[in-house]
């Protein structure tokens, strides 16, 4: 069985963000890492390696679409345990869009060839629309399965998984080859081993190209050049001041009802 | 390109709150565009789903009725939206953000080879183009994003709009037929267990949440009495679901759920930003916490600064008072 884990390298969840009048973003980290592997991932990422140590898997390929910059979240791919990782990396795919990213992805998936399970994170932090691993599903004609929250079955060209729904847990069946996204409840990442990151820092990701994988034509149909800071929540707190417990709370109740709330 | 495309989502006849918060979304485009609204109706049953969506405002509904639609899978309901997609040629394709919505929205906009813009919290129509305002970097920012050419497939937050009301309309629906055999279909629903009571955080009209502060795992039951006696749904921090007190499911923020309720009452939180990102849209922000400096009264828009334990059960108190 072969495994690819789509992984993307995003801002740090503690990165203070600044947007300047053009919109471009950028960011800095306190704690000295600003780009992390998109913390969903993680997910992802782990649910491939348990597939390699449970289900017999052979080889589980990282791949992330990006810059130079991206190598870094593939090292840590690599680090927890992932066997191969691959940068998908060409002037050509600056600007796409989750279909265009989708399109790149399954090209990439068809590249590596025989695979069974392409796995996701449920979302980008950055972005956070959450669509690709459908798009990508698509783009390769195989069956979408998002928010999974468990493999309960997996081998004889047949899958089995938990979908954590708004109202509920779905299990479904489905043949192989899918692509799967997962949310939190799967599992816990591991953190990388001493040895992992040793290996993965010596490791040389190799870099796969437009041409290399055959697609063209990527772009976008949809425009998100407009960025910008969140406007300020208005006015400011008003500290409920009785003497008591009981007046305050009587005190924010009557500001309750007042503005309807309640 | 004519008219406006809303999902009607439903599961045995039921219509959740974020389908009737598309009708009224999808009732402001087709307006804006001066098209009309055709709800699309899929499942078994669908005749009180129909009349619920002509009652709702819509000016023409396509409903199939069929078992494989039921319940809903995207590799059946996806290729009949595009099929319908290409023989009517819609300006917009709405659904909700949900999970169901999401998969349906993605799959469409794949197999048209158009733009998506998904998770919509606002939208106004300039022109023929409907402009999404979006939150991105995990709410930190705001972004306004539309599609640039063909049918503009968008996703909306649930709770953005309120929900459509009854408008006294009625109709009749265009029965459309499905376009893939159950046995091309590789996927099947061998099963399905519905989540236990309680209110579901993303439909919850009021939460209340504990964080760090609650201490452990029965420092949320004053948070949980709270929550009974407002009939709210009970949100937590990060931090607390880390240290093991409550299920993920409670958790609100960056790596939880996304909320945006009328009223968050925020107990022993500190307010990271993380957990902002979660709640920052939220109608009204409560904040009780002992240390006045916390930066969640930064947010809120009333503050009880004292301890949680104290505050929680005197406000359960007191709105059991009022409300009874």
């Amino acid at each position: 069985m072969k495994v690819v884990v789509c992984t993307k390298q995003t801002p740090s969840t503690t990165a203070d963000l600044t947007v300047d009048d053009a919109g471009n973003v950028s960011w800095e980290d306190p704690g000295g890492k600003p780009n992390v592997v998109n913390p969903w991932d993680e997910y992802g990422i782990e649910e491939g390696i348990l597939l390699k140590e449970n289900h017999g898997a052979t080889d589980v390929i990282a791949m992330t679409m990006g810059d130079e910059g991206s190598q870094e979240a593939l090292k840590t791919a690599l680090a927890m345990g992932c066997t191969e990782a691959v940068l998908l990396s060409d002037a050509a795919f600056a600007g796409a869009d989750t279909l265009g990213t989708a399109k790149v992805l399954a090209a990439a998936i068809n590249h590596a060839g025989d695979v069974d399970v392409a796995i996701f994170g449920k979302s980008a932090i950055d972005g956070d629309t959450g669509q690709t691993a459908v798009q990508t599903a698509r783009k390769l004609g195989w069956t979408p399965l998002t928010f999974v929250s468990a493999i309960n079955e997996i081998g004889d060209g047949a899958i089995t998984v938990e979908r954590l729904l708004d109202d509920g847990k779905e299990t479904v069946t489905a043949s192989l080859p899918v692509v799967i996204s997962v949310v939190k409840e799967i599992n816990d990442p591991r953190y990388p081993s001493f040895m992992g990151i040793r290996k993965a820092s010596r490791a040389t990701i190799p870099a796969w190209s437009a041409a290399d994988i055959g697609v063209d034509g990527i772009g976008s149909k949809v425009d998100w050049s407009h960025i910008y800071a969140m406007p300020p929540r208005e006015g400011s707190v008003e500290i409920m001041d009785g003497d008591s417990i009981k007046d305050k709370a009587a005190q924010l109740a009557d500001k309750l009802f007042e503005e309807k709330v309640i | 390109m004519s008219g406006v495309f809303v999902f009607i989502e439903n599961a045995d006849g039921q219509i959740p709150a974020i389908a009737k918060e598309m009708m009224t979304a999808g009732r402001i485009i087709a307006d804006g565009l001066s098209e009309d609204l055709i709800g699309l109706v899929f499942g078994t049953d669908v005749d009180g789903v129909v009349d619920t969506a002509f009652d709702l405002g819509a000016d023409e509904v396509l409903a199939a009725d069929d078992d494989s639609l039921s319940p809903f899978r995207v590799e059946a309901v996806g290729p009949l939206v595009v099929s319908l997609a290409q023989e009517k040629e819609p300006n917009v394709i709405l659904a909700g953000a949900s999970p169901r919505g999401r998969d349906l929205a993605a799959w469409v906009a794949a197999d048209l080879d158009t733009g998506l813009v998904a998770d919509g919290t606002a939208i106004e129509v300039d022109g023929e183009t409907v402009k999404v305002t979006r939150p991105v970097y995990a709410g930190k920012l705001l972004s306004t994003v539309f599609v640039t050419e063909g049918t503009q497939v968008i996703t909306l937050r649930g709770r953005s709009f309120p929900q459509a009301e009854s408008t006294g309309g009625s109709g009749s629906a265009e029965m459309v037929d499905t376009v893939v055999a159950e046995d091309d279909i590789t996927s099947k629903v061998v099963g399905f267990a519905a989540k236990e009571g309680g209110v579901s955080l993303t439909d919850a009209s009021i939460i209340v949440s504990g964080g760090r502060g609650v201490g452990g795992p029965e420092g949320f039951e004053p948070v949980q009495n709270l929550a009974n006696v407002l009939g709210a749904a009970m949100g937590a921090s990060r931090a607390a679901v880390d240290a093991g007190w409550i299920p993920y499911e409670h958790q609100v923020g960056q790596t939880g759920k996304t909320v945006s309720p009328d009223l968050y009452i925020a107990a022993g939180i500190s307010g990271a930003i993380q957990h902002q990102a979660g709640m920052r849209t939220s109608k009204i922000i409560v904040a009780v916490n002992k240390d006045p400096e916390a930066p969640i009264f930064k947010l809120a828009q009333y503050g009880i600064v004292g301890d949680l334990f104290e505050v929680l059960p005197a406000l359960s108190e007191e709105f059991s008072k009022r409300l009874s």
